[in-house]
């Protein structure tokens, strides 16, 4: 799949991000970080506890705003100021508590705050009956079919709840879906159902950032991958430079590589 | 997009054809349990499961309840001038309430609810008033009443503000709003005219005897504009409707008959191919519940009733049995009749019923004496067997000493358990008589041998479908003699006419319900059509019951005015405010964007943040929907009561959230239900005027509402619990 996809790969990268950095007061949280994302091509970041994964991905979303570096969306270079800027340009995240009221009902939690109105100014309604429809339909497009779409969130398995909450991102016009963790909760099998739900966004023409520490989950999916740890990019690869060995062996290996690093770094600002 | 469905199924090893065309139509068992795999999906419900979600069952459930308990014990309750005074006692209450519930839902309280009723109240009046040099600004009603409107807006919009800026708890910050409304209404009201009853608001009338120019002329200040809005009466006795008790009559068995086919059509499993003969057959039970109607209507006796009951029996199976065998598909009705464990349910279940009975008939019905005098010498053994109980189903729960300390908390806690029943059981026997003893023996053996015999009809069910027709076949006939004791042995009239009726129509029913499950297949698996079509039904009847009802409510005939059987029932505006203020915020809440928004905030503030939800505005306006309740009820109050003291509603916020608790409102926030609330209050104002009704003395309400508030939460929670499982 990756090679059909990367045969028609655009000019411009969805999101090309160059030596993005953060700062907290004076902790880095994030340094250095380069890579890019293709409509139709899944980009996996991973890294460790504390990698500066979540710092990331806010950045992406538009929670946080970057010090360092440029951050281009289709070309230009892009500042959000709030999670809805992102999302009008068509950049959502699903984060790890997956943004939904677990007593409120499928159909509700999917539509929830672009409900589809009915009705003239001030006596409007949702349009329930076509909510219910769509929520139903873009379910069974991700390839999951919902038995009732009055039944309560809280009542879905995780690996459903996801598939709403991605089912959800892809139809209010995602462009960039970024999914925060999105196995890290699961058993094996609803993973793998998970996984399935993130190559089928990808096929629909999405760019998808996969957010994990499982390398086992990203390889088969990703095709490209960047590696966190410590807030630094411990590289940027393409499916074709990297096989799973050595995937987990840079992750696993980074901790060490990474303090040597950290005392090299020190020695040259003269600290 | 099938082809990659197809891929990802053959990926798993299940292969399954699936045309690309016909996506839609993928079976929903199979494609759900291709693809997520058949260990997550859930059980399915049965019907009255799935009743019994909706937060609001209970309420309704509990409003049946009480209203059966009052009914049976206090005489005047249940007749039209009761339940006028009913709705009048719940309607401010019920408003505010409805706002409540609302904000409790968004996941807020409001403690300064109450004291705002008066507030707003009192500002109006103090706006309307002239009292001279001192204060009142002397303003027309179409002033006054706007401008304490935007006050009550902006009391809402401070209180919402206060909560979401400074992200202190919602309790806290409105305490503080209750105390400051507290001290406004007193100080002003000293302040302005040095009096703590604040009245009158008909000073707006002006000064008709008085023309302009005179002394101490005033205009009128819109009171006639505005009095019929805020206390307008509509008197019963003034309304005449001849065809009043044939809409009545009509509404329930049309409505009833609508309920029942909803009820059938949520349970049977639709046949493929349908029986045009069966609908012959129901159309024969309609015509004969029609004619049988007729006749009861013209003729009365005991024989008569005989019939009419063999006959309403008759309709019922023919009419059920017909609707099944037309549409719904037949089964085997197997072989197996019992189960060791099914056999053990039942006979408890009749046993119970039975003792029930036997212990009723064997008490005296007429006796006015304490228990104390009846058990006589044996109170002490029974006041001490009653505390060893207790203590001992204490230590069991408490469970075996593990060391000294442990041991000392045990046996102290064992010894207060102990006592406490010791002390309840001689309290009971001293304040209850031997004839309420019988009533409470009946009614609690009779229910527990009901839900007895539901659970084996359950248990039955699953063991063949002539177990459960057994089970219920003998519930049937324990109903029929239950009908019989009641009428030969009670002393009240209402009980040997209308519960005999309605005990021996729900026996005739179960037997019904018994038949037709025999022969035909309850459905187990989602149907979208057929739980639409009864979802429709059963609105649609329970609203032609409550035509029928209301109908009876507001109209006399000419018979009941000769007669002099009339009661000056009055229905006042609040009883309309109360009704339009339900609908409208059931529709606000079910259906509307707001709706969804107040039960995500309430939810889960940070997620409907995240998806866009202006979580901040939402809470801010409903503090502001409950600060307008609170204005439109102190106007309410103020047009009704003329004069209002400047305590009026401090205290009342806790009924308001006791209202919408009842009703089955979370106290966490996110579930529950504006409709709910508005029983909630129906069941408050019952027992206002149920328990004096009953002769007791009114005090005992707050111990009642104690009671219905614990047991409100306890159901609530088991049925939120169900609403919530994961997994």
């Amino acid at each position: 799949m990756s090679e059909q996809v990367s045969d028609t790969q655009p000019e411009t990268p969805l999101l090309e991000l160059n030596d993005i950095g953060k700062y907290y007061g004076n902790i880095i949280a994030l340094r250095d970080v380069t890579t890019e994302v293709n409509a139709g091509e899944v980009t996996c970041v991973l890294g460790d506890n504390g990698a500066g994964k979540s710092t990331f991905i806010k950045i992406l979303a538009g929670v946080h705003q970057h010090d360092e570096g440029t951050f281009k969306l289709e070309g230009d270079e892009m500042r959000f100021e709030s999670p809805r800027e992102a999302l009008d340009r068509g950049i959502a995240a699903v984060y790890q508590d997956l943004a939904m009221v677990p007593l409120m009902s499928v159909w509700r939690n999917f539509f929830l705050g672009s409900e589809p109105k009915k009705g003239v100014w001030p006596v409007q309604w949702i349009d329930t009956k076509s909510a219910k429809r769509i929520a139903k339909e873009e379910m069974a497009k991700m390839g999951i079919d919902i038995r009732d779409t009055e039944q309560p969130v809280g009542t879905l398995s995780g690996g459903e709840r996801q598939s709403v909450a991605i089912a959800r991102a892809v139809y209010f016009g995602a462009k960039v879906l970024i999914l925060d963790e999105p196995t890290s909760a699961l058993g094996v099998k609803q993973s793998g159902v998970v996984l399935r739900y993130i190559v089928e966004a990808a096929k629909r023409g999405l760019g998808v950032i996969f957010i994990t520490h499982n390398p086992a989950h990203a390889y088969p999916v990703g095709d490209r991958f960047l590696i966190l740890n410590r807030g630094q990019s411990m590289g940027n690869f393409a499916k074709d430079e990297i096989d799973q060995g050595e995937l987990t062996q840079l992750m696993a290996g980074g901790a060490e590589l990474k303090e040597l690093q950290e005392e090299l770094s020190r020695a040259i600002s003269g600290v | 997009m099938t082809d990659s469905v197809d891929q990802a199924q053959a990926h798993d090893g299940i292969v399954i054809e699936v045309d690309a065309a016909d996506a839609e139509a993928i079976a929903a068992e199979t494609k759900a349990t291709a693809v997520a795999g058949a260990d997550e999906r859930l059980a399915y419900q049965g019907v009255f499961q799935r009743l019994l979600i909706r937060p609001e069952v209970g309420a309704i459930i509990g409003a049946m309840a009480i209203w059966a308990f009052f009914w049976a014990v206090a005489n005047t309750f249940g007749v039209a001038t009761g339940f006028g005074s009913i709705l009048d006692a719940a309607a401010p209450l019920g408003i505010m309430a409805i706002a409540v519930s609302l904000l409790m839902i968004g996941g807020e309280f409001d403690l300064s609810a109450g004291a705002a009723t008066g507030t707003f109240g009192i500002i109006t009046i103090l706006l309307v008033k002239d009292v001279g040099e001192i204060g009142g600004a002397g303003l027309s009603l179409h002033i006054a009443i706007p401008l304490s409107l935007i006050v009550a807006l902006g009391m809402g919009y401070a209180n919402g503000t206060v909560v979401e800026r400074t992200g202190l708890p919602s309790f806290i910050v409105t305490l503080a709003t209750f105390f400051v409304y507290r001290g406004f209404k007193l100080g002003f009201s000293k302040l302005i005219i040095d009096n703590i009853a604040v009245g009158r608001i008909d000073d707006a009338a002006g000064t008709p005897n008085l023309s302009p120019g005179d002394e101490g002329f005033r205009a009128n200040g819109g009171y006639g504009f505005w009095r019929p809005i805020f206390d307008g009466v509509w008197a019963r006795n003034e309304h005449l409707l001849e065809s009043r008790d044939a809409i009545w009559l009509v509404g329930w068995v049309v409505g009833g008959a609508l309920v029942g086919l909803a009820i059938y059509e949520m349970n049977f499993r639709r046949a493929k191919k349908q029986n045009p003969a069966g609908a012959l057959v129901m159309l024969g039970g309609i015509v004969g519940a029609a004619a049988t109607i007729w006749y009861m209507h013209n003729f009365d006796g005991r024989t008569e009733n005989m019939i009419a009951s063999l006959a309403i029996l008759g309709s019922a199976l023919a009419g059920f049995g017909g609707l099944a065998l037309w549409r719904y598909e037949r089964q085997p009705m197997g072989n197996t009749p019992f189960t060791n464990e099914t056999l053990t349910w039942t006979g408890a279940g009749l046993a119970l019923i039975a003792a029930g009975i036997l212990v009723a008939g064997a008490l005296d019905m007429e006796a006015q004496q304490s228990v104390l005098a009846l058990v006589d010498a044996l109170r002490w053994p029974i006041v001490l067997v009653a505390g060893a109980l207790a203590a001992y189903l204490g230590f069991r729960a408490v469970g075996a000493f593990e060391n000294q300390q442990d041991a000392l908390r045990s046996v102290v806690t064992i010894a207060a358990i102990g006592a406490a029943a010791a002390f309840f059981t001689y309290g009971f026997m001293f304040m209850t008589t031997e004839q309420g003893l019988r009533a409470m023996l009946l009614g609690g053996f009779v229910i527990a041998g009901l839900v007895t015999l539901a659970m084996a009809a359950f248990k039955a069910g699953r063991v063949s479908p002539l177990a459960r027709f057994l089970v219920l076949t003998a519930t049937s006939l324990m109903g029929l003699w239950l009908a019989w004791f009641i009428q030969g042995q009670s002393r009240s009239v209402k009980f040997r006419t209308e519960a005999f009726s309605v005990i021996l129509f729900a026996a005739c029913m179960v037997f019904v319900w018994g038949a037709v499950s025999l022969f035909f297949k309850t459905r187990a698996e989602p149907d979208h059509a057929a739980s639409r079509l009864s979802s429709v039904t059963a609105k649609t009847g329970l609203g032609i019951i409550g035509v029928g009802m209301v109908t009876r409510l507001l109209f006399t005939t000419e018979a009941e005015q000769a007669l002099g059987r009339t009661n000056p029932v009055n229905f006042r505006m609040s009883v309309m405010w109360f009704i339009a203020i339900s609908v409208f915020a059931t529709w606000l809440l079910g259906s509307t964007k707001f709706g969804s928004w107040i039960f995500a905030v309430g939810g889960n503030k940070q997620a409907a943040r995240q998806i866009g939800v202006p979580a901040a505005r939402t809470k801010t306006q409903l503090f502001m929907i409950v600060a307008v309740a609170a204005w439109l009820v102190g106007l309410l109050l103020a047009f009704r009561l003329n004069t209002l003291q400047s305590g009026t509603g401090n205290g009342l916020e806790f009924e308001y959230i006791i209202a919408a608790v009842v009703g089955g409102t979370a106290l966490t926030g996110g579930y529950g239900s504006t409709f709910g609330a508005a029983i909630g209050a129906i069941i408050m104002a019952m027992s206002v005027q149920g328990i004096p009704a009953s002769r007791w003395n009114s005090d005992w309400r707050f111990v009642f509402l104690g009671g219905i508030l614990l047991v409100a939460v306890i159901a609530n929670n088991f049925i939120r619990s169900k609403a919530e499982a994961t997994r």
